[in-house]
């Protein structure tokens, strides 16, 4: 599932511009070209469905999060506008409005305290949440006339989004639909589709990236339940009857992720693909079979969804892209070189112009005092107190188990200290989380297994780095662009990031840190696991970072690379500091080659 | 002690003892296979429709059609673990949650072409029967049934802890590349484990024919229940599922006394959210 992002000043009378442009104009005719109201039933329902798995894929496919639940929204939807309209002859045009206003403060509501769960327990909720709304609005029939339903009085008008033929229906859907791919296309190639994708991948990875998860996945979420909300509206206009047990059906929630993962999860086009396959498809087999036996219908469709999900998992979509590129080559005006590419200045990273205030000059740059933590018997950190200068390399070595880790996650706001001072540049920063937090200081991190975002390539790796300091995604690529040469990775650019070799992977997780600006950069066990020769290269990219004015704390067990490195070495052991100094310092240390070193290290 | 609340205590238990048992069964599989088995209710329903077949056609008391339905939803679980679940099991876990919900859209559809909507049940001779003590009164089938889950969950637990199946059962749930590197058959011990949750709910299915209705989509309801309560009684411990079903039991006979039968599924909900929200390591489970 790569991300595409497009130059825009390419050349119009390609086919990459006027093909989708074909298509748009393809689907506004076909409204026009049924006799028979069943067939146009069924390009309504496959715009009004294509509208909703688009919603859908934004929140489950782009930012991961597998509602069950979206039937809820569809649902409030549904009924606020019906209801406003029955009592109060309010417009649906407003109504819609109103229903998505509800929708959104009910996803708030719901989104933050469910965005903590992990995968299975968020589906698990967001199940449990649709069926509370099923059974209130079933329960509670003084509103809502429960199980009876809503009948909607036909009054054909434009002001009622009512009307005789399926006709206008169909181009009402069709715009809601368009509106909304390009809402998705838009969010696909910009800084906030970024965020998502990177949050998809791996959440820990893109905090300390300076991605704010909580902020993004309730974004997404609140631009997904405004469009299902306005289906909703739609829906009711449309068959004129609701009623909680059709509404609120965790079929419907599940439809939605069908057309997903059908047409391909995550992708742009995917859902619509998924939607104008399936749709037809239900409604020719309800039609068929329907009358032959209740449930044949959802048989085959259960049975397309297992079949689905383990061969073709990344959908139609994936197939499409397999052969859309050499098509588009085929037709006119294909030929055309598609865009040029500026000629990449192999340029170092530039230095971040400091904010060297006097006051910040006199305080430490980065200083832990008395830091503490242990996890339930086991002291993890003991009383540990170290100072960082500006512009230093500072190691950090001891046995494994020592509390090295747990030190860097205590720093970066993934576990919070049990007691204990952090102060950076002048600013107290004990226990500030999320990690994003850290990384907009300019504090950056690498992970010691490292986490490279495995669906992007290693381009759009690093410009999940660069949109933590600017917005602009044509900005972004420049910079990343840049650090790639700076590590030397610039061959490798358009390669998937789950296709490099681990030395590769540790370039890219610092890479991409390193397009965050960092001013002080924790380097987790960056050199472990590398041969002798990727060694070598990978000592003297940090060595190039930290001339670029970087300040550089390290673990590390290879000793050649933290000897070669290290302006000064502390020593963890147990969790306590037990020596600090220059290299040589240490390496006579008793206590270090006691607990550490070795013997054989001294001779 | 009021006399009411205590007749209230002791049909929740009962009742709570049949929750236990069918979320033991998610709670063995979630616990090994990292899967929650979306399906499992249809799996409830299709040991329903089981015995109330052998019921119909031969006569077999439910209680005693354990014998068969035991091996036989073993060998189910088994079967669906390496078609369905086994190809994907290190797909993302979007991919697994809706192969099986697939499969209880296929399973719960199935059932109700084959067997159509009708709601069926179990009438033995000791369908109505209670037993008088004390001024309560036992319903005698679900005591039955209760001692059965009972007897059913302790020889798990012991299965668990004693046989060197159920020990890499355990490593498994607990480490999975470790466990691998012990020499204990991953695959196989994922079709055991499934095997036996599913084995699990199956009896829970005979127990409860005879004091309940079956009909295709009352896995749904019961799935939610095994739900709430693996998410109370922690979703990797087997005895949170046994504590959390009896809890379970318990506060949906208080709440239908209380406050009223209609609001028990919304009680379930309350109960579940509020859970995953603020403790969603639940009673028992470590985090």
């Amino acid at each position: 599932m790569r991300l595409i992002s497009r130059n825009i000043s390419g050349n119009v009378l390609h086919p990459k511009i006027y093909f989708p442009f074909f298509l748009v104009v393809l689907m506004a005719i076909l409204p026009l070209v049924p006799q028979n109201p069943f067939y146009g039933d069924i390009i309504v329902s496959s715009f009004f469905y294509g509208t909703m798995a688009l919603a859908w894929n934004l929140v489950g496919g782009f930012a991961g999060q597998i509602s069950l639940g979206h039937t809820a929204f569809f649902g409030i939807g549904a009924y606020t506008s019906t209801l406003l309209y029955l009592h109060y002859a309010l417009s649906p045009w407003v109504g819609m409005l109103a229903g998505a206003g509800l929708s959104v403060l009910v996803a708030i509501g719901i989104g933050i305290p469910c965005f903590r769960l992990k995968s299975h327990f968020f589906a698990l909720a967001t199940i449990a949440i649709g069926e509370v709304l099923r059974f209130l609005a079933s329960y509670w029939r003084g509103l809502t006339q429960g199980g009876v339903g809503l009948l909607i009085p036909f009054k054909p008008g434009i002001e009622n989004l009512m009307f005789k033929s399926k006709t206008p229906y169909a181009y009402i859907a069709l715009a809601l639909m368009l509106v909304m791919l390009l809402i998705c296309y838009v969010i696909r190639n910009s800084r906030f589709g970024f965020h998502l994708i990177s949050l998809r991948e791996d959440q820990d990875a893109a905090e300390s990236l300076g991605v704010k998860s909580s902020r993004s996945k309730l974004t997404a979420l609140i631009i997904s339940v405004i469009f299902t909300s306005i289906s909703g509206t739609f829906y009711a206009q449309y068959i004129l009857f609701i009623d909680p047990f059709t509404l609120f059906s965790l079929g419907i929630s599940i439809e939605l992720a069908l057309f997903a993962i059908i047409g391909g999860l995550g992708t742009v086009t995917g859902p619509i693909l998924g939607a104008f396959l399936l749709t037809p498809l239900d409604v020719f087999l309800r039609a068929w079979l329907g009358g032959v036996s209740a449930g044949l219908n959802f048989i085959i469709y259960g049975l397309v969804l297992m079949v689905a999900v383990k061969y073709f998992p990344l959908g139609i979509s994936g197939w499409v892209r397999t052969w859309y590129g050499p098509f588009l080559q085929k037709l006119p005006g294909g030929q055309r070189a598609w865009k040029t590419e500026e000629a990449m200045a192999l340029s170092l990273v530039p230095a971040r112009a400091s904010d060297s205030g006097k006051e910040r000059e006199k305080s430490p740059f980065f200083a832990v005092k008395s830091l503490n933590k242990r996890f339930g018997g086991l002291v993890a950190v003991r009383d540990v107190s170290f100072q960082i200068q500006k512009g230093e390399i500072l190691g950090l070595i001891g046995p494994n188990g020592a509390g090295k880790t747990t030190i860097f996650n205590l720093v970066t706001g993934f576990i919070p200290p049990d007691s204990g001072q952090v102060v950076f540049q002048g600013e107290t920063i004990t226990g500030l989380k999320p990690p994003h937090q850290i990384c907009l200081k300019h504090i950056g991190r690498t992970f010691q297994l490292v986490k490279p975002f495995k669906d992007m390539t290693a381009l759009e790796n690093v410009m999940v780095g660069a949109f933590a300091r600017v917005q602009n995604a044509q900005e972004a690529r420049k910079r990343a662009l840049e650090i790639l040469a700076f590590i030397g990775l610039t061959k490798h650019r358009d390669s998937l990031a789950s296709s490099l070799t681990i030395a590769d992977r540790k370039r890219l997780e610092l890479g991409r840190a390193l397009a965050t600006q960092p001013d002080l950069f924790l380097l987790d066990e960056v050199v472990a696991g590398l041969n002798p020769k990727e060694t070598e290269e990978i000592i003297s990219t940090i060595k190039k970072i930290s001339g670029q004015g970087v300040t550089i704390f390290m673990i590390a067990h290879v000793m050649k690379a933290v000897m070669a490195l290290s302006d000064r070495i502390i020593v963890l052991h147990h969790g306590e500091k037990i020596a600090e100094g220059t290299p040589l310092e240490i390496s006579r240390d008793k206590r270090v080659v006691e607990a550490y070193l070795g013997e054989d290290y001294l001779a | 002690m009021d006399i009411t609340v205590l007749q209230l205590i002791i049909n929740g238990l009962l009742l709570g003892g049949m929750y236990a048992l069918i979320s033991i069964g998610l709670t063995l599989i979630f616990g090994v296979l990292e899967i929650i088995n979306f399906a499992h209710g249809e799996f409830l329903m299709l040991a329903m429709y089981a015995a109330f077949w052998l019921f119909q056609l031969y006569g077999i008391d439910p209680y005693l059609s354990m014998v068969i339905i035991l091996p036989l939803f073993f060998l189910i679980g088994v079967l669906v673990q390496r078609v369905t679940i086994q190809p994907i099991i290190n797909a993302p876990p979007l991919n697994q949650i809706f192969m099986t919900v697939g499969l209880s859209m296929v399973l719960q559809n199935v059932a109700l072409f084959v067997w159509t909507a009708d709601y069926r049940t179990v009438k033995t001779t000791y369908s109505g029967l209670t037993l008088k003590t004390a001024g309560l009164l036992i319903s005698f089938p679900r005591l039955v049934a209760f001692l059965l889950a009972m007897g059913l969950i302790a020889a798990l637990l012991i299965f668990l802890k004693k046989t060197y199946t159920g020990k890499a059962i355990r490593a498994l749930a607990q480490e999975r590349k470790a466990a691998m590197l012990m020499g204990i058959n991953v695959y196989r011990t994922y079709q055991i484990a499934f095997g036996i949750g599913s084995a699990c709910v199956g009896a829970a299915g005979a127990m409860l024919i005879p004091v309940y209705f079956v009909f295709p989509s009352v896995g749904s309801l019961f799935v939610l229940i095994a739900f709430v309560v693996v998410i109370l009684g922690g979703y990797n411990s087997l005895t949170g599922s046994l504590v959390g079903g009896l809890i379970i039991g318990v506060v949906e006979a208080f709440s239908g006394f209380f406050i009223s039968p209609h609001l028990k599924e919304a009680i379930y909900f309350v109960i579940f959210i509020l859970i995953l929200l603020f403790k969603p390591t639940g009673l028992f489970g470590r985090a």
